[in-house]
């Protein structure tokens, strides 16, 4: 069941990736040649087979204790404005989200 | 005078701390040889001269007051730029990262640094690890230090070429489907890819969670035990829920016998189908080079290993699409202007910031992810992955170790592999121990009969079993006496200790 050039249009959008036409024509051939090289997965028989997800077996989760830990992984807001393209005081600034139809809610 | 080109890791920090050579000069030597080879070579995307002085005269400090120094004293290391280090920028070679400065220190860099070394800088690489040649960098290729026409492999092609020209002693990687060592391979230096959990991923950008394992290059089997013992030392990292405690000293027993030992040989994979003849009969030296040791060739099966690939090219993608998702363009990372909604600055950003190859693997991803092709693909690959992984297993209970290439040909030339998937056969050796999660190491066998370039043998071995890995590398490259050596063209430009 090859991928049409409208399925590679709806899974773009959902990946959040804007392409444009030319793109989109190479990124058409491309999954369709990328998922024909993952046909061997479809010819096993893997009935009882377990999935791995997780490469390392029979590890229980690690629990933390649940407190603040300054010293290494908090980053002050200063520090993790630093990267943003848009900021305002201590927040990340973005455009409107809901869109502007309708106006102020 | 001494040349960095053949003092190894020990050396240099024996030198530092018996005041033979200081710190400082062996920094300067490193930045001497960065400044006159990476012309040509091309293997850094920044080099982070202030950092690397300022270390060194630390360590220079330190002896001077009479502490007792770490054993990589002033070794010069380079980073691979998915690593984050304060003072560096961390750009993953991609547009979309740019402009990120780090804001914080990646633990497998924190651990090299506490244990003496210098930061020279970010090693270029394929975007966000996408790659096996390093052409997919948003700033520029990579030149392989052999030959300056052919790619040094990928995706961590940057911090195997700084090795291999000599510009650095000790550099890291990460490897999520072979990405150490078949660029280690390419460029003649060893690489090694511990078990997934040995060394900490915090602080090195996600590609496959489940995949992804940071490990060394160096020119000989001993330097890259020496950074591994710095990798684990200090146990395992509460900020990587997945990181073990590996309480092992990977350099006491690395000259251990491998008399009466075992090494498989997989005759399905010495048979495949584009494997050069020149590496065929490299691996088949090695392998007389082991027997003449003492050890005994065993023949073994990994049937199922033939889905690897595909297996990989599910969960991976999968994977990747996951991850990138962070990548908004809100928080950090390219930020497209002027957009009216949230949704088209999304949008836009990711499309203007990633490159091609980042885009397919996301697009391959979320595809993959998808309601109804999740049940046909992913969840079977899952499967398939439990299958690979007992067939190591089993393969394991006849042998310690398995020999087989590391990569299926010498190091190719630009634009020679421009279809995606015929490069993710590059591969093709390397994949399945990603999938098993166990580990590997690339080991240089000298110049090919055919290409008059490197080729390399690669070990694979059990779950935490890195040790082992290492005493049979080291039985390799005493066999060859091959050890990794800096490429003839750039051999003495600099890196002399004044």
């Amino acid at each position: 069941m090859a991928l049409s050039r409208e399925d590679v249009a709806g899974i773009a959008d959902y990946a959040r990736i804007d392409l444009t036409e030319r793109e989109l024509d190479e990124m058409t051939a491309y999954m369709n040649e990328a998922v024909e090289l993952l046909a061997p997965i479809r010819q096993y028989d893997l009935e009882g087979v377990e999935p791995t997800f997780h490469p390392i077996g029979d590890l229980s989760n690690v629990m933390g204790e649940d407190v603040v830990d300054d010293s290494v992984r908090a980053l002050d807001i200063r520090t993790a404005l630093r990267n943003a393209g848009a900021s305002r005081e201590r927040y990340f600034r973005v455009p409107s989200i809901l869109g502007t139809e309708g106006g102020d809610r | 005078m001494a040349n960095l080109d053949t003092l190894s890791a020990s050396q240099i920090a024996a030198g530092v701390a018996a005041g033979d050579f200081s710190a400082t000069e062996v920094a300067r030597a490193s930045l001497d040889a960065i400044d006159r080879r990476d012309v040509s070579v091309q293997a850094f995307l920044e080099v982070s001269a202030d950092l690397a002085l300022a270390a060194a005269a630390a360590t220079d400090a330190a002896r001077a007051a009479g502490e007792r120094l770490g054993p990589l004293a002033g070794v010069p290391v380079a980073f691979k730029d998915n690593m984050h280090l304060v003072g560096t920028h961390t750009t993953c070679a991609s547009r979309m990262l740019e402009n990120y400065d780090s804001t914080f220190t990646a633990t497998c860099v924190a651990r090299m640094l506490a244990a003496g070394a210098t930061p020279m800088g970010k090693a270029n690489m394929d975007e966000f690890a996408f790659g096996s040649s390093t052409e997919s960098s948003a700033f520029h290729r990579t030149n392989n230090p052999w030959d300056t026409e052919r790619v040094p492999g990928g995706s961590s092609g940057g911090s195997a070429a700084a090795v291999a020209a000599g510009e650095v002693t000790l550099s890291l990687g990460s490897d999520t489907g072979g990405s150490i060592r078949q660029p280690a391979s390419l460029c003649g230096v060893v690489g090694m890819k511990p078990t997934y959990g040995a060394v900490s991923r915090y602080g090195v950008v996600a590609f496959g969670s489940s995949l992804d394992q940071v490990g060394p290059f160096g020119r000989s089997v001993g330097d890259v035990a020496l950074a591994m013992n710095a990798l684990v030392a200090g146990g395992n990292d509460p900020y990587d829920s997945t990181s073990q405690d590996c309480p092992v000293d990977f350099l006491e027993h690395l000259e251990e016998p491998v008399e009466g030992r075992r090494v498989g040989i997989v005759p399905a994979l010495m048979e495949a189908e584009g494997l050069a003849s020149e590496v065929r009969i490299a691996i088949g030296s090695a392998a007389r080079t082991l027997e003449d040791q003492g050890a005994c060739i065993v023949e073994v099966d990994l049937p199922n290993i033939a889905a690897a690939i595909a297996a990989y090219y599910v969960i991976a993608p999968c994977e990747a699409f996951s991850n990138l998702a962070r990548f908004d363009g809100v928080r950090y990372g390219y930020q497209e202007k002027g957009c009216a909604t949230l949704a088209e600055q999304t949008a836009k950003s990711r499309s203007h910031g990633f490159g091609l190859e980042a885009k397919r693997r996301q697009m391959l991803g979320a595809y993959l992810l998808s309601s109804g092709v999740y049940e046909r693909y992913y969840y079977p690959a899952q499967q398939v992955r439990t299958l690979i992984t007992q067939d190591y297993l089993h393969a394991y209970e006849q042998c310690d170790v398995i020999l087989m290439p590391a990569s299926p040909r010498t190091a190719f030339r630009f634009g020679e592999i421009s279809d995606p998937t015929q490069m993710y056969a590059s591969d093709m050796f390397t994949i399945s121990n990603n999938i098993a999660g166990n580990g590997g190491i690339s080991v240089p066998l000298g110049l090919g009969a055919d290409s008059g370039l490197p080729v390399s043998a690669q070990l694979q071995g059990p779950a935490f079993k890195d040790r082992t890995l290492l005493q049979f590398a080291r039985a390799i490259e005493r066999g060859f006496s091959a050890r990794g050596v800096v490429a003839p063209d750039l051999a003495g430009k600099g890196g002399e200790l004044a």
